[in-house]
């Protein structure tokens, strides 16, 4: 009897962590990874938003029309141009601030409140905020500009112009998050480094060289494949921002895939788009990973 | 040396303006009339004061509703959050068990597959679930977040096992145990995740994208979004909108500032 039951509170205790993730294991597959094989699914097939019932299996149709979708390949190479160009500048420029902020300066926890502040802005709202200042000729873009005796110069008609303004835009709202980061990565780093290197000698910049940006290493690589991610995802500020234009040329695609299944209804057409566009992100962030790993060894 | 104070300043100064003067400019805007807003002789702060863009956002399509069910959305999603993160991080850090490599696995898997780019099969899912078109889909499904487990178990790591171990020998239950010494000792840790969770749900539009079809169920960013998108937007109600939007974040960061500063700097805090 007293055994039975210690066997009965073994199992239970066995059972416990199990029942304690569940939730979260539930609602992952449920909702993350179940979708995902789904997702896979479909791009075989040639369902459509108004398919009830089992879609027609068609191979490899859907990944074969994909290469020869002109506007796809369009916004394929726009994500990843704008991966390109964006990962490092928010990456460099995180980087400067955060250097900045740990040198000796007066209400260091006022300036990192501010710059981090836009981080709580949601995308959606940021893209409003820019919109409204570059919108037009009478925007406080171009009427700074007039002041300055420029202008006024076409902004978000002008294709790249409104590139560029998605660059900075994400620039601006992304920085201060990415900075916090670097700041916590320099703070650790320990200042008899700095006191051995000086008595070697080493300049400012050779101290930054050999001492700093070694040591930062986790904090890099960890920055770089979050930022990569976060770009490769770009679409509620931009949809505010320019909505894709003018002439697609801020479509990126994720965009892309969401009107192809719901204003061209075409769900097996559009998961096509989304497995190739997983790879990308995985591609991407394995190859950031090797190009931080096979850097200079610490 | 005194130059190089002075170069410091200035930059800090600059890079203040830079983040600071367009949040500033679109609440200015907020509160210019009409004519002012669109006008070819634009001033940075309102010559006339006006809430009239309040007024009509207020009016126009239930504004009020929308705030009311982010903040539903928000608050309901943390709570959730919080209690389940605290559970799977719980069982993460103080239990061994078989397959729990395989877990913490299938629970990373889920950061390589963004909502985003999987959107299309997650609407079929919640249509094929009956979900779609309810506030529940936009609470239940993204209070499950891997940055909530791994944050969590790493706090409670730092809780001793004794604790635990005399609770089990004073015959307390499992249940019990959580909620009467893991959670209360887990506070610091709740709270960042709270407020980022808070933060997460507020902000979040592609939740509400996928799910949400009728307007009386829009969060206030689907709103903004949807108004935008609309053939003539009326700019003037959607910048009072989005003025007004920023509020409970400007508050929420005021008080918690702390929080987010040491939660992004564990790295790593997304939705």
């Amino acid at each position: 009897m007293k055994k039975q039951s210690y066997k009965s509170y073994q199992f239970r205790q066995k059972a416990i962590p199990y029942l304690f993730l569940a939730p979260n294991l539930i609602i992952f597959t449920t909702f993350i990874i179940f979708p995902a094989f789904v997702g896979v699914y479909y791009s075989f097939t040639d369902m459509t938003l108004f398919t009830f019932g089992t879609p027609n299996f068609i191979g490899l149709t859907n990944y074969i029309e994909l290469f020869q979708d002109e506007e796809f390949l369009a916004a394929l190479k726009n994500i990843v141009l704008l991966v390109i160009a964006t990962v490092p500048l928010i990456f460099t420029t995180a980087l400067l601030i955060a250097l900045l902020l740990v040198q000796p300066i007066k209400g260091k926890n006022f300036w990192r409140a501010v710059y981090y502040w836009p981080v709580m802005i949601s995308p959606i709202v940021v893209g409003i905020i820019w919109q409204w200042i570059l919108a037009g000729n009478f925007g406080l873009f171009n009427t700074t500009l007039k002041l300055l005796g420029v202008g006024p110069i076409e902004t978000l008609i002008n294709p790249r112009f409104a590139w560029w303004s998605v660059v900075f835009a994400k620039v601006w709202s992304r920085t201060g998050y990415f900075m916090i980061i670097f700041m916590a990565a320099l703070l650790s780093i320990p200042q008899s480094l700095y006191e051995a290197a000086k008595v070697d000698g080493a300049s400012r910049l050779q101290r930054f060289w050999h001492v700093t940006y070694p040591a930062l290493k986790p904090a890099r690589l960890m920055v770089f494949i979050l930022l990569t991610m976060e770009i490769f995802k770009i679409y509620p500020m931009v949809l505010t921002l320019t909505g894709g234009g003018p002439f697609e040329s801020t479509q990126f695609t994720v965009q892309y895939i969401y009107e192809t299944a719901f204003k061209s209804y075409q769900i097996g057409y559009s998961s096509a788009m989304s497995v190739i566009m997983l790879l990308f992100v995985t591609v991407f962030s394995a190859f950031n990973f090797f190009l931080q790993r096979g850097g200079k060894n610490s | 040396m005194k130059n190089k104070q002075i170069f410091l300043y200035f930059i800090a100064v600059l890079l203040t303006l830079i983040f600071l003067v367009p949040v500033i400019y679109i609440i200015a805007s907020s509160f210019k009339p009409m004519n002012e807003l669109f006008s070819a002789n634009p001033t940075f702060f309102p010559r006339e004061f006006t809430l009239d863009n309040y007024i009509k956002a207020i009016k126009r399509g239930n504004f009020l509703r929308y705030i009311f069910n982010s903040f539903f959305v928000a608050t309901t999603s943390t709570i959730i959050a919080v209690l389940i993160n605290t559970m799977s991080g719980y069982a993460l850090a103080k239990f061994r068990f078989k397959g729990d490599t395989f877990i913490i696995m299938v629970i990373l898997s889920t950061i390589m597959l963004p909502l985003e780019v999987i959107m299309v099969p997650i609407f079929s899912v919640l249509r094929a679930f009956g979900l779609y078109d309810s506030m529940w889909a936009l609470i239940v499904p993204a209070a499950a977040t891997p940055t909530g487990i791994f944050l969590m178990r790493q706090y409670l790591l730092t809780i001793p096992d004794e604790i635990i171990q005399s609770a089990r020998i004073d015959g307390a239950s499992e249940w019990r145990i959580f909620y009467s010494i893991i959670l209360p000792n887990a506070k610091p840790a709740i709270a960042t995740l709270a407020i980022f969770s808070f933060m997460w749900r507020w902000n979040d539009y592609i939740w509400p994208l996928i799910a949400i079809s009728s307007p009386e169920k829009y969060t206030i960013q689907l709103a903004i979004a949807n108004f935008t998108g609309e053939f003539g937007a009326d700019y003037s109600s959607i910048i009072a909108m989005s003025a007004i939007s920023m509020i409970p974040m400007l508050i929420v960061f005021i008080i918690f500032q702390k929080q987010f500063v040491q939660g992004t700097a564990r790295s790593g805090m997304k939705g």
